[in-house]
């Protein structure tokens, strides 16, 4: 069976089971942003070296919302960096990641009405078994049951940068999960290990920001 | 020396979104500013001033005219939003960049506590049932929650905010002007900006020691200056703009309410804080007493906090990320995406200190605080200006005199009298925190971990703030 993008999982390990996002929403979606890098750069269609992104492969990877970012940094002439990029493709990702999962099917919209007349709309999970899979690799990777491929350290990097290790409800104390998350992804690549780092440092930044 | 306008020659690259024009910036200063800020130090300052306090506010802006140069000269050589701590950083030498940093720190971290208190001062105006420490506490606990849920101030609500604030301004002018025109407080009087009688330089020196806490903040204009849609000319020029539409606003008010104090002999005795309210209140009657002290305290206690929050946040922030603060202040919620644990150290500064504040006699919280707001942030333009002078003349063998000397050090010479007549509580406070500040440096030293600016990101964060 065919795992679903990177930050389809980041995606859903993010919510609970009614669509509720655990997160700030920028924070997630600065989280989906470097989810979507990452499946270019694992999926080796570009590279991240010292802080800029290189297209090496224009093929498609599969996957539309991750798909559509290469032709624009391809045309990217001024080389700017990762950083750059990844604020720039935070501005939508979440809005994308998520009709990609309706879409999938994977999410389905759920419109109700509080105290039976305000409506709001809400993007639940249509089968709990999707979450669980997205989690389940992360919680073998920080248990030790099975050693993470790439996408595996990545989602445990940004699982860990985006505080979600309550999600993976494993018994150990928080601040040692998080080390745990981060440790893996510092030593599985440098690429992976660089992205989270950013990702990291960005979430900082966008905390003290003066205006989001 | 040629300016630069280029951030990736200090290593990095232009990331933020170069959005905000001209307009939006001047607005932002000015809400750092508030136009209506002389409200709340109204009192104090016509004491100090001996009845001056229009003099003591174009000298004032006189003096931020000069910083405000300064700040021009620097962000064109370093147009990153990091502002003194990084000009002075970059400028002249790292250490000096750490001390800069330290003195702004005192301002920083004392800031929110004077706006509470300020605020708190109004709505007791309004409402004395209810005591200076407890508006405090509800100001905090409002403004904590506020915080840690991560609301921040947008373009449109500083435009909103800014709006709502000149409208009470007008009202007050218009009203003040028509009292005085129907023989309301002492009539048309040049007195307020010049009195032989009580004149003399120290005496005004003093009152811009407090009065200049109206000006600070134009300087967090800074901050955005990589999100300008004019680099750094644009944000000169809105320093600029900011200082002069907030010294004309300000120069207007208080000329008007030093016109209709009820009792100019027993002000010039006791510098009460609510002399602006008063004054309002018998030009208007008392519902323009309820109005100016609550746009005070909306003002002060909601918005300015907002922006000064995010600016004290930002400092602590960096310094902590840099290593030369305890790292649990680089620490941040990312599932309200705020800075968790900053929040929560001012908040408990705030109460401390303001409840404090507010148990002194006669008042006197406001001015004692204010001024070692002040001194801060005095401190850290007095280095500013040397900035200018050693990045420009020094070591870049600038000819423009007029522009990298002179004026430098006339803006340095009127802040450091203003610095010497100010508060002497407020200048041993000052002088006990640098000698502090040079302790920890040492430390810093001896433990292998001197300040560098290597890192662009983490000086760049480091933006300055005010009321």
């Amino acid at each position: 069976m065919t795992r679903p993008p990177l930050h389809q999982e980041l995606f859903l390990i993010g919510h609970d089971q009614s669509g509720k996002p655990l997160v700030h929403q920028h924070s997630m979606a600065l989280g989906l942003a470097g989810a979507m890098l990452l499946d270019l750069a694992l999926s080796e269609r570009v590279t991240v070296e010292q802080g800029r992104i290189a297209v090496t492969d224009p093929t498609p990877v599969g996957d539309a919302a991750v798909d559509s970012l290469v032709p624009m940094l391809a045309r990217d002439r001024a080389e700017r960096e990762a950083k750059f990029w990844i604020k720039k493709l935070a501005e939508d990702a979440y809005d994308r990641t998520r009709q990609s999962l309706v879409a999938s099917g994977v999410l389905v919209i759920v419109t109700r009405r509080r105290m039976g007349m305000l409506p709001y709309t809400r993007h639940q999970l249509a089968d709990i078994a999707s979450v669980v899979r997205a989690s389940a690799g992360v919680r073998s990777a920080v248990e030790g049951w099975k050693q993470p491929d790439g996408r595996g350290a990545a989602l445990c990097g940004l699982v860990g940068a985006l505080r979600l290790e309550a999600e993976l409800y494993l018994d150990q104390p928080s601040a040692r999960l998080i080390e745990r998350l981060r440790e893996i992804a510092r030593e599985h690549s440098p690429v992976v290990a660089a992205v989270v780092e950013l990702i990291d440092d960005m979430l900082g930044e966008a905390a003290v920001a003066v205006f989001r | 020396m040629q300016p630069q306008e280029n951030v990736e020659q200090f290593g990095y690259r232009q990331e933020l979104r170069r959005g905000v024009g001209l307009t939006d910036l001047v607005f932002y200063g000015l809400i750092f500013m508030v136009p209506i800020a002389p409200f709340a130090i109204f009192g104090p300052v016509y004491k100090i001033s001996g009845g001056m306090p229009v003099l003591a506010y174009l000298v004032g802006m006189v003096a931020m005219l000069f910083t405000a140069a300064s700040y021009t000269q620097m962000v064109r050589a370093f147009p990153l939003s990091g502002s003194v701590y990084n000009y002075a950083g970059r400028g002249i030498a790292p250490p000096v960049g750490f001390m800069t940093g330290w003195a702004i720190l005192l301002d920083y971290l004392l800031v929110p506590s004077l706006l509470y208190l300020v605020a708190s001062i109004a709505m007791n105006a309004s409402v004395p049932g209810v005591p200076v420490w407890g508006w405090l506490l509800i100001f905090v606990a409002v403004n904590t929650v506020i915080n840690l849920r991560g609301i921040r101030m947008t373009i449109t609500l500083t435009k909103v905010l800014i709006t709502c604030e000149l409208v009470v301004l007008g009202l007050f002018v218009l009203i003040g002007v028509w009292a005085l025109l129907q023989g309301e407080g002492q009539g048309f009087s040049l007195s307020p900006l010049f009195n032989p009688d009580t004149f003399s330089w120290p005496v005004i020196f003093a009152a811009v020691s407090v009065a200049v806490l109206s000006f600070l903040g134009f300087d967090g204009i800074s901050m955005l200056v990589e999100e300008s849609a004019g680099g750094s000319a644009q944000v000169g020029r809105a320093m600029r703009l900011a200082l002069i539409l907030a010294g004309l606003l300000f120069v207007v008010q208080v000329w008007v309410a030093a016109l209709l104090v009820p009792d100019p002999a027993g002000l010039l005795a006791s510098g009460s804080e609510s002399a602006f309210y008063d004054a309002a209140a018998s030009a208007g009657g008392e519902w323009l007493r309820h109005v100016t002290s609550t746009a005070t305290a909306i003002s002060w206690g909601f918005a300015d906090t907002l922006v000064a929050q995010v600016a004290v946040s930002r400092l602590l922030y960096a310094m902590a990320r840099d290593r030369q603060l305890p790292s649990f202040l680089a620490k941040v919620s990312i599932k309200h995406s705020v800075p968790a644990n900053a929040i929560l150290l001012v908040s408990v500064l705030s109460v401390g200190i303001g409840v404090w504040a507010a148990q002194l006699e006669d008042g006197s919280g406001v001015t004692l605080l204010s001024s070692l707001v002040n001194m801060g942030g005095l401190i850290a333009f007095v280095v500013l200006h040397l900035s200018v002078i050693v990045h420009y003349r020094v070591r870049g063998r600038s000819s423009d005199l007029w522009s990298h000397v002179v004026m430098p050090l006339i803006g340095m010479a009127i802040l450091i009298f203003v610095i010497v007549n100010a508060n002497i509580l407020a200048q041993r406070v000052g002088l006990i925190w640098l000698a502090v500040g040079f302790v920890v440096l040492g430390v810093l030293y001896a433990r292998g971990r001197r300040p560098t600016l290597d890192d662009g990101e983490k000086a760049g964060l480091t933006g300055i703030r005010s009321p």
